[in-house]
């Protein structure tokens, strides 16, 4: 396969920040190592953190390593590919409008924050703030997909609007708060939902514990009436 | 630093001394604008000015800069501290979008040759504060203006009609605060909130209290006048964002008709706009703009300012609690309210003006309008910041207001609401240069009471700007965009003579002084020592000794004696 590999060169004592994307695979590889990420406080150059190597044209970049601490990757990427072979840090996926990411191990918290469209796919656990708008913004993911395929934490599509949300296990509380569209699939159990809900849909395979201010009609729940909502949460 | 400067060739523009963009040098000592023969000729420093404009600094006489209320605001609005400015280096780390910290306010200021800035609403027991967050504010002088309008001494004072405890205690309060002068915010209004409502009209009864608006708002101006301090009554009137609300304000302008002062006007209305509707509902809203520039034009001894919104992000926070319930109730966003014990309250609450908003877009038109229509000599050019948002697109009202050409631009992208509910597409009016400088240096120094500030003539602080324009070839109808352009950001921002900003680049940073009036010697200041014993012990939470800001904590205070 032709494509972009970068490997970090040590374990890093502080985090990376690093908004890379597949738009860098457009690049040769010495460009690519002068891309600027910053480290801790410290702004240098991808290269001297991280190997890179390049095998053809292709958009896509393959992360070969430990990434747990290493944020915003793929941040407002709009085409190609990433793949992650390993964890990944905080951050992964925001603002993202197009293209797929595909993380081998676990995602920190903020995965797809306010996130537009495109594909996310976490083949172990994700943390919190999933889909979420960041704090004070009106809107939270509005389209696309995020796929999880183990377990997830507390906060999932805060404020979200638009596009899919799929978690295979358990997930944490506050489930799909102030939640204005799209739909959230939780297979497993999880905490607190449809706080503030206006709506949108949620489903549920485990147990799960609904706020209080949801009407039962036809066999789902509707609300949440707190906010004159009509967000629908109902056993998947 | 240079202690002398020749400011050579330049253009310039003061309208308080009659110059009317005449090629003249400025010579500056000792932080003063002085006669070329006080300084010698190869020790100061010279700035080719040539074919630019030299103007007096400008001066921001209402804009919320400072105090609890911007900090809560910043505090609630995280998505507004994303914004980096400026990372420290040999300045200080700058952060914000419409809501700056404190040093970015500074900084933005001086970019923009701005060189005075005024609070426009301490709560009195958050003085220590308001001076804390000035004093972390670099490049201008400053000043706060304490609200007195529902200050339960005011109300008890008023209905007592007792003129010479109300002296003597504003003389009181502004010495605690280190305040400047007296600033009303919905009288009454604010005291009927603590039992959850407002008041309707000048002649609502306040709760708890024989007095009306009406009573207050005369009180406070016949007390301010006895007391002369430098700056008149600043009144933001009852009513604020009500449709129907411009009879109000009419109404209250006209209560000073009568009332003379030589120097200054005798009630400044503020960020008139919000107070400027016409209508009955959101739905028949219109403008009232019209009438009130009329009011005001026919007075000898009122100033307004605009309150113009910019769209984009804002933040609405005025002393103005009940308003800023009602706001947060129509657009359903985030507040926060505010409670400064006996002496009124406050309220938070985000907004974004959108263009294509039918009342958004009449806000726009009315402040413009209000702009247009009053003489220049009576209206200063302002946002409220943050309330109608940045102080930093002044520059785009200044244009704006200069030409025809430009609105009819504008218009285009606005709701067509603005056609049928307002004037402004009719206005032919197009302000020259010289007005516009005056409504944002000369005017604005006059209405508060600062002899040495908005000009250039000899004595005046050498606080200077200096614009990429040439007043003798620019068509203030046409060339809006060089306009725009070149107020943004200054060629040099001199402060007390010192260059702060060159190339529109900061070059220093520098610390400009606090104003403060001290009119303790006007007033018998022995008559309410024991009233202010009696409320301090019945009411408030902090002993009276412990209230208010010495002067000794300020960085550097500037104490005017009347």
């Amino acid at each position: 396969m032709r494509l972009i590999i970068i490997k970090p060169k040590t374990e890093f004592v502080v985090t990376v920040e690093a908004e890379i994307t597949p738009d860098l695979a457009e690049k040769n590889v010495e460009e690519i190592k002068r891309f600027k990420v910053y480290y801790g406080k410290d702004r240098v150059e991808l290269g001297e953190l991280f190997e890179v190597t390049k095998e053809g044209d292709d958009k896509k970049l393959v992360l070969d390593g430990d990434f747990s601490r290493v944020k915003w990757i793929g941040c407002r990427m709009s085409d190609g590919e990433i793949v992650v072979k390993g964890n990944v840090g905080a951050n992964c996926g925001a603002y993202m409008a197009g293209g797929k990411i595909t993380i081998e191990g676990n995602a920190d918290d903020w995965l797809g924050a306010e996130m537009r469209d495109g594909e996310i796919v976490v083949k172990g656990n994700a943390g919190n703030l999933i889909g979420c708008a960041y704090y004070g913004n009106a809107t939270g993911m509005s389209g696309g997909k995020i796929v999880i395929e183990g377990n997830a934490g507390n906060y999932i599509g805060e404020k979200m609007s638009g596009g899919e949300i799929e978690i295979k296990g358990n997930a944490g509380d506050f489930i799909g708060t102030e939640m204005k569209g799209g739909t959230i699939i939780i297979h497993g159990s999880c905490g607190f939902v449809g706080g503030d809900m206006k709506a949108g849909e949620i489903k549920i395979g485990g147990e799960f514990e609904l706020v209080p201010t949801f009407v039962m009609q036809e066999g789902t729940w509707v609300g949440d009436v707190n906010v004159k909502g009509e967000g629908i949460v109902r056993k998947l | 630093m240079h202690h002398m400067l020749h400011i050579k060739n330049g253009i310039v523009i003061d309208p308080k001394n009659g110059v009317k963009a005449e090629k003249m040098d400025i010579f500056v000592k000792d932080g003063k604008i002085v006669e070329e023969g006080e300084i010698s000729k190869n020790e100061a420093k010279v700035i080719d000015a040539s074919n630019k404009l030299v103007v007096a600094g400008g001066v921001d006489m209402h804009a919320h800069i400072a105090g609890s209320k911007i900090n809560t605001g910043r505090t609630m609005r995280p998505e507004e501290m994303r914004v980096v400015r400026l990372i420290a280096n040999k300045f200080r780390t700058a952060v914000g979008r419409v809501l700056l910290t404190s040093p970015a306010i500074g900084y933005e200021y001086a970019k923009m040759g701005y060189t005075s800035a005024f609070e426009a609403a301490q709560p009195p027991i958050g003085a220590l504060h308001t001076h804390e967050e000035l004093d972390s504010i670099p490049m201008v002088d400053k000043a706060a203006l304490p609200v007195f309008g529902n200050w339960h001494f005011v109300l008890k004072y008023v209905a007592e009609k007792d003129m010479e405890k109300l002296k003597a205690f504003i003389a009181w309060a502004i010495e605690r605060t280190k305040g400047f002068g007296v600033k009303v915010v919905n009288p009454g209004g604010v005291e009927a909130w603590m039992y959850g409502g407002n008041v309707s009209s000048l002649d609502d009864q306040v709760p708890g209290f024989n007095v009306t608006p009406r009573e207050i708002i005369t009180s406070l101006v016949k007390a301010t006048e006895e007391l002369q301090l430098n700056h008149s009554v600043h009144l933001h009137c009852n009513r604020l964002g009500v449709p129907g609300n411009y009879e109000t304000t009419v109404e209250s302008i006209k209560l000073v008709d009568g009332i003379k002062n030589d120097s200054r006007q005798v009630l400044h209305v503020t960020h008139v706009q919000f107070n400027a509707y016409a209508g009955d509902s959101w739905r028949t809203v219109a403008s009232g703009a019209e009438a009130i520039a009329k009011t005001v034009n026919a007075m000898d001894n009122v100033t307004i300012d605009m309150g113009q919104p910019i769209f984009g992000h804002a933040t609405a926070m005025t002393g103005d609690a009940p308003f800023q319930f009602t706001l947060h109730r129509l657009t359903g966003s985030r507040w926060s309210n505010k409670d400064s014990e006996i002496e009124g309250g406050a309220g938070i609450v985000p907004i974004a003006y959108l263009p294509k908003n039918p009342v958004h877009a009449l806000q726009w038109a009315i402040g413009l309008e209000l702009g247009l229509l009053t003489d220049s000599d009576k209206v200063v050019l302002t946002t409220d910041y943050p309330n109608g948002g940045p102080f930093t697109e002044y520059p785009y009202i200044m244009a704006m207001l200069m030409s025809k050409k430009m609105r009819e631009g504008e218009l285009e992208r606005v709701s067509p609401f603005v056609q049928k509910a307002s004037n402004l597409p009719a206005i032919d009016v197009e302000k020259s240069l010289e007005e516009v400088i005056h409504m944002t240096r000369s005017l604005p120094a006059r209405v508060l009471g600062l002899p040495n500030k908005g000009h250039l003539g000899v004595g005046a602080d050498a606080d200077i700007a200096i614009y990429d324009l040439n007043p003798l070839e620019v068509d203030t109808s046409n060339d809006f965009e060089k306009i725009y352009k070149a107020f943004k950001t200054a060629v040099y921002t001199i402060k007390d003579g010192n260059i702060l900003v060159k190339d529109g680049e900061m070059v220093d940073e520098y610390w400009g002084k606090t104003y403060w009036v001290d009119a303790r010697g006007k007033a018998d200041m022995e008559a309410i020592k024991d009233d202010l014993n009696e409320f301090f012990s019945k009411y408030y939470t902090v002993e009276l000794q412990n209230y208010g800001v010495e002067e000794r904590w300020l960085k550097k205070p500037e104490r005017i004696v009347i």
